[in-house]
């Protein structure tokens, strides 16, 4: 029968529009939850899959040893599609002509991300589309005029002969470095054993490259850990470049932001189930009084949160499932070939986060409420707000662990927590003090402002609180707004206007001048001219380098590059290069290196360590001298060793350059690519275009959480307003009575909300300010700066957001007439 | 123990509360014995104590010290949810301010105690009722759309829903009219009288406590009175 009871008196209080509040706030929470999530989640999905078409594959294992059956079959088994790939260096002859040249050879299935591009002729821009088949070769385009082949021709590799094919115009796991390398060709994996290349002791890179579900390659990737030896590792994806590092920090926002908006809806949440609460005492003790037990109390009342809660859970978990699908659609739109992925995730999370905010901050006022004894019924309902101290402990665990749940780290939301709470209690202490000293000022004041003034007095505890809560709120759009503004201006910055776009690589030293002719003919703005020779680090303070890392030396020997290294010599340090330690001597300080920092790091290099390189089987010695902070970011030419000119200028050296050329310009390049057959032209264009879409992506989302943020804000202050309208009621009523006119009653009104709002924004300036200063330099790695503008900002915000809601809700009060008040506040 | 025909009994009843300097003692050494279907009038001026009696002896609270019995049963020594039993079995209310569930239609108000005792026949027997007070077409009125009256007349149908075998009114017709008060208590004694419950009301009432039975005056928390000399009046 309580059944009945509880459904008749929720319906009602569903007509009645009370329970919504709480609705709303846990469906903002749900929603937001799942949204974030899941839409984070697709772009970081986008992103890895973007990455794959780069790698050619989902995950890369890289060997130098040959392939191993077993870990194919087991890739085969857990359906993830696997292919092989193997590259080494080799010499191509064509007629008299010969070229060094790296030669990759795939499998069949190759590639499993992205596209391959094959063209049948010597130009990238003509000819008919072709595939990889047996017996055939594909080369880069320089090649065609260095060995002066065309299609049909036959090279010579090892002791094969293989027909040119074509031209190779993309292949998706090419290198992205601008420097380059040899001449690549691409052949089919079938023909390599024919060639005889691969003998004991060759220097042959293997990799293996799978595809599959997120799910399947996981799982994949732990049982493959007992097949591996020490010769395989995982390849790793680029971390230092400017989307590697771009996505990470919009990560960390994402769930930054993310909480503090589900915070800001809990707390409505609370508000409002103690408004509930304190507005249903006097139900309980009437049903007590009829013979209702406290456990009879509890399901009547807890069926009703618990009906809210799965109205908007389903709510909210459709609401965000809806928007994550749009989100996919837009990540779709800027990401070809975009598969979108089904995650339980998202919905788990977002369920959890509703009931934790549903039990933790809303179940408490109605378990107290159903403790409410009988004997209230003879009593007057309090309408005072009480405080209660075992609901603030539910609520700050509650955001403890929802900070822990986002964050996935234990000392961050620790700290997080600890910075939150040491704030909260600053502000409810400087509130408390200035509603306190609000009364010697108040006695000088005009009627109304006294008044005010002393509503706001009298009111401490929830003034404190709504303080509290206002400030955050404010706080947080402050905060977003300066971060979406500071994130973007800094994503932007790393694509400044007019970057270069083209770079050109493997400019011969005789070239340098017709090159410059051609760029000043065509008022193009070449950057400096960086001579790069290709050299192997050897040893290290005469400590032999490993290759590869290998179990039994590991400890004793340190672990080289494990690939050729472009070395350049300059005379002056080149932009966005900081020099860390030591100094930067160009030609004053001969026999010296500069090392890029973290790859001293990895190679523990201190100052003064003696390097030897091998360069064309030559050995040179240099004395590191400085270590250098490269901004790879930058999209110019970077170097990790920059030597003194002395060392590097007797090697017969190519040069690297690059310039600006906007997309309209295609012609000039095919002009160049003519009048330099040798030089290979890169094009970053669609680099930088995805880091744009990315932006606009991520701007999107960001727009998104301030919307969020700003609805579970303003409905704290409905929520919080509204927990004061039927005392505000009764205060009216008594007012009106004593003869008090419209206009008094409406300056006090007013009076009373801007010197709340002027408060909250003062506070949430304060706290914005102290929060960045963390922010920027332990988490973005920005400088920190002064904000000027929030200190008129966040008191202006804060006095007209809360003087208009404020006014939103109570102007009705204000025109009911007094008489119809006085019977409203004496019928209770 | 209390003897069949006995339905409230009350010995050396006192409640104290807290206050900020020490205790107050509100009631002071009440012994009383109410018989079934006899008619009591508490009464006495504001601050008297009969309200707090009033909530003692219908077991909302429980006394500092003393006894008290409710058809048998030793209210003193149950705890609030084994008092709520004997109330929904035992027990019908009539409020000075009518205390309906504002989100709660008549019919659903009257059948309200019914429901909670698990009374599957509540809905006729609360049209039933609604009838009797002369309700029966405002039943899906709320409580706001009831005059003071009618709202009254609402709690006094709810209160005889369980078919109580004690009725505990406080100031039934203080919020009203004397024309409307007046019907009020005519109905009240009515129902009363048709389903011979026993009635303790608590008033100030003089008029309204002549109709009852027995009276017992109250002053300061102690009855003034010989609570054993009864006015007896007819309803």
């Amino acid at each position: 029968m309580w059944a009945k009871i509880a459904w008749r008196l929720f319906w009602q209080e569903l007509r009645r529009g009370e329970l919504w509040v709480i609705a709303f706030a846990l469906f903002l929470a749900v929603g937001s939850v799942v949204s974030l999530s899941g839409i984070t989640q697709s772009v970081k999905s986008a992103l890895a899959q973007r990455s794959a078409q780069f790698t050619a594959a989902d995950r890369v294992l890289r060997s130098s040893q040959p392939f191993d059956q077993r870990i194919m079959q087991l890739a085969q088994q857990h359906n993830v599609a696997s292919a092989q790939q193997i590259q080494f260096n080799s010499m191509l002859f064509a007629g008299e002509a010969m070229q060094l040249v790296t030669v990759k050879a795939v499998s069949e299935q190759y590639p499993l991300r992205g596209t391959l591009e094959l063209r049948r002729s010597a130009d990238i821009s003509k000819g008919a589309a072709g595939s990889l088949v047996a017996g055939e070769v594909w080369l880069e385009p320089r090649l065609f005029s260095l060995l002066q082949v065309e299609p049909g021709s036959v090279i010579e590799m090892g002791v094969s002969r293989l027909k040119v094919a074509g031209v190779i115009v993309s292949e998706p796991d090419a290198p992205l470095s601008v420097f380059g390398g040899s001449p690549r060709v691409l052949m089919s994996l079938d023909d390599v054993a024919a060639t005889g290349i691969i003998q004991p002791g060759s220097r042959i890179s293997y990799r293996y490259l799978f595809a599959g579900s997120q799910a399947a390659l996981t799982q994949f990737e732990q049982q493959s850990g007992p097949l591996l030896t020490v010769h395989q590792r995982w390849q790793e994806m680029d971390e230092e470049s400017a989307l590697g590092s771009a996505l990470d920090r919009a990560e960390r926002f994402l769930l930054l932001a993310g909480l503090l908006g589900i915070v800001l809806a809990a707390c409505a949440a609370a508000v409002a189930a103690s408004r509930y609460s304190q507005r249903h005492t006097q139900a309980v003790a009437i049903i007590k009084a009829l013979g209702a037990t406290t456990l009879q109390a509890r399901l009547i009342y807890g069926s009703h949160l618990l009906l809210v809660l799965l109205f908007s859970l389903l709510l909210g978990l459709a609401a965000g499932m809806a928007t994550i699908w749009l989100g996919q659609l837009g990540i779709g739109y800027y990401i070809a070939d975009y598969q979108s992925e089904f995650s339980w995730r998202p919905l788990w999370l977002g369920s959890l986060t509703c009931i934790i905010c549903a039990l933790l901050f809303a179940a408490r006022p109605l378990w107290r409420l159903t403790q409410t004894a009988a004997i209230d019924v003879l009593k007057q309902p309090a309408s005072q707000w009480r405080f209660d101290v075992f609901q603030i402990a539910l609520g700050a665990v509650a955001i403890w662990g929802l900070m822990w749940l986002f964050s996935g780290e234990l000392v961050l939301s620790i700290g997080l927590f600890l910075l939150c709470g040491v704030f909260a209690l600053l502000l409810l202490a400087m509130a408390a003090l200035l509603v306190r000293l609000a009364k010697p000022v108040a006695a000088g004041q005009s009627s109304a402002r006294k008044l005010a003034l002393a509503n706001l007095r009298r009111r401490l505890w929830p003034n404190s609180f709504q303080l509290i809560t206002f400030s955050l709120a404010i706080f947080l759009t402050l905060l977003l707004y300066f971060l979406r503004a500071g994130l973007i201006e800094q994503w932007q910055r790393q694509i400044p206007e007019g970057a270069p776009n083209q770079f050109l690589v493997n400019i011969a030293e005789h070239e340098l001048v017709s090159l410059q002719q051609f760029a000043e003919q065509h008022q193009l703005t070449l950057t400096d001219f960086y001579p790069m020779v290709r050299g192997r680090l050897v040893s290290i303070n005469d400590e032999q380098l490993q290759e590869e890392p290998s179990k039994e030396q590991q400890s004793e020997q340190r672990v080289g590059v494990g690939r050729e290294l472009n070395l350049t010599w300059l005379d002056r340090l080149p932009p966005n290069n900081q020099i860390e330690s030591g100094t930067w001597n160009g030609s004053a300080r001969p026999g010296t290196v500069s090392v890029e920092s973290q790859l001293a790091e990895r190679l523990q290099l201190n100052m003064g360590d003696k390097l030897l390189f091998s360069i064309g089987g030559q050995e040179v010695s240099a004395v590191v001298s400085s270590i250098r902070k490269v901004d790879w970011n930058s999209l110019q030419p970077n170097f990790y060793m920059i030597l003194s000119p002395e060392l590097l200028s007797t090697f017969p050296a190519t040069y690297i350059s690059a310039f600006y050329a906007p997309a309209e310009q295609s012609e000039l390049l095919n002009q160049l690519a003519r009048q330099f057959p040798t030089i290979t032209v890169l094009t970053v264009d669609a680099i930088i275009k995805q880091i744009n879409d990315i932006i606009d992506q991520v701007t999107i989302a960001l727009s998104f959480i301030l919307l969020i943020i700003s609805l579970a804000a303003a409905l704290v202050l409905v929520a919080q307003v509204q927990a004061t309208l039927e005392q505000r009621e009764q205060e009216l009523a008594i007012l009106r009575t004593l003869g008090a006119r419209y206009s008094f009653l409406r300056n006090a009104l007013l009076l009373e909300f801007a010197f709340l709002g002027a408060m909250a924004g003062l506070f949430a300036t304060v706290l914005a300010e102290l929060l960045l200063l963390v922010l920027q330099q332990r988490v973005f790695n920005m400088p920190f700066e002064f904000h000027y503008a929030f200190w008129w900002l966040g008191p202006v915000l804060g006095v007209f957001c809360v003087t208009a809601l404020g006014w939103w809700q109570l102007k009705r009060l204000l025109r009911i007439p007094g008489a119809q008040l006085i019977r409203r506040v004496l019928q209770g | 123990m209390t003897s069949p025909e006995i339905h409230i009994q009350a010995k050396n009843l006192a409640k104290s509360v807290k206050v900020t300097d020490g205790s107050l003692t509100i009631l002071h050494d009440i012994s009383l014995t109410i018989n079934q279907a006899e008619t009591v009038a508490i009464v006495g001026a504001s601050g008297s104590g009969k309200s707090t009696l009033l909530s003692l002896l219908a077991g909302l609270d429980i006394p500092t010290s003393g006894e008290m019995y409710l058809a048998g049963q030793p209210l003193h020594q149950l705890s609030e949810d084994e008092r709520a039993q004997i109330r929904a079995a035992q027990v019908g209310f009539v409020f000075q301010s009518f205390l309906l569930l504002p989100s709660l239609t008549a019919l659903e108000n009257v059948t309200l105690p019914a429901e909670l005792a698990g009374d599957r026949q509540a809905r006729a027997r609360g049209l039933e009722l609604l009838q009797k007070v002369g309700l029966a077409e405002r039943a899906d009125f709320y409580p706001s759309q009831l005059s003071g009256g009618e709202q009254q007349r609402v709690a006094i149908a709810r209160a005889f829903i369980t078919s109580p075998a004690i009725l505990f009114a406080d100031e039934p017709s203080a919020n009203l009219d004397t024309a409307t008060g007046r019907k009020i208590e005519d109905l009240l004694f009515e129902l009363n009288t048709q389903q011979g419950t026993t009635l303790v009301l608590v008033t100030h009432n003089a008029e309204l406590a002549d109709r009852c039975q027995r009276q017992l005056r109250m002053q300061a928390g102690r009855f003034i009175s010989n609570t054993e000399q009864v006015v007896a009046h007819v309803g």
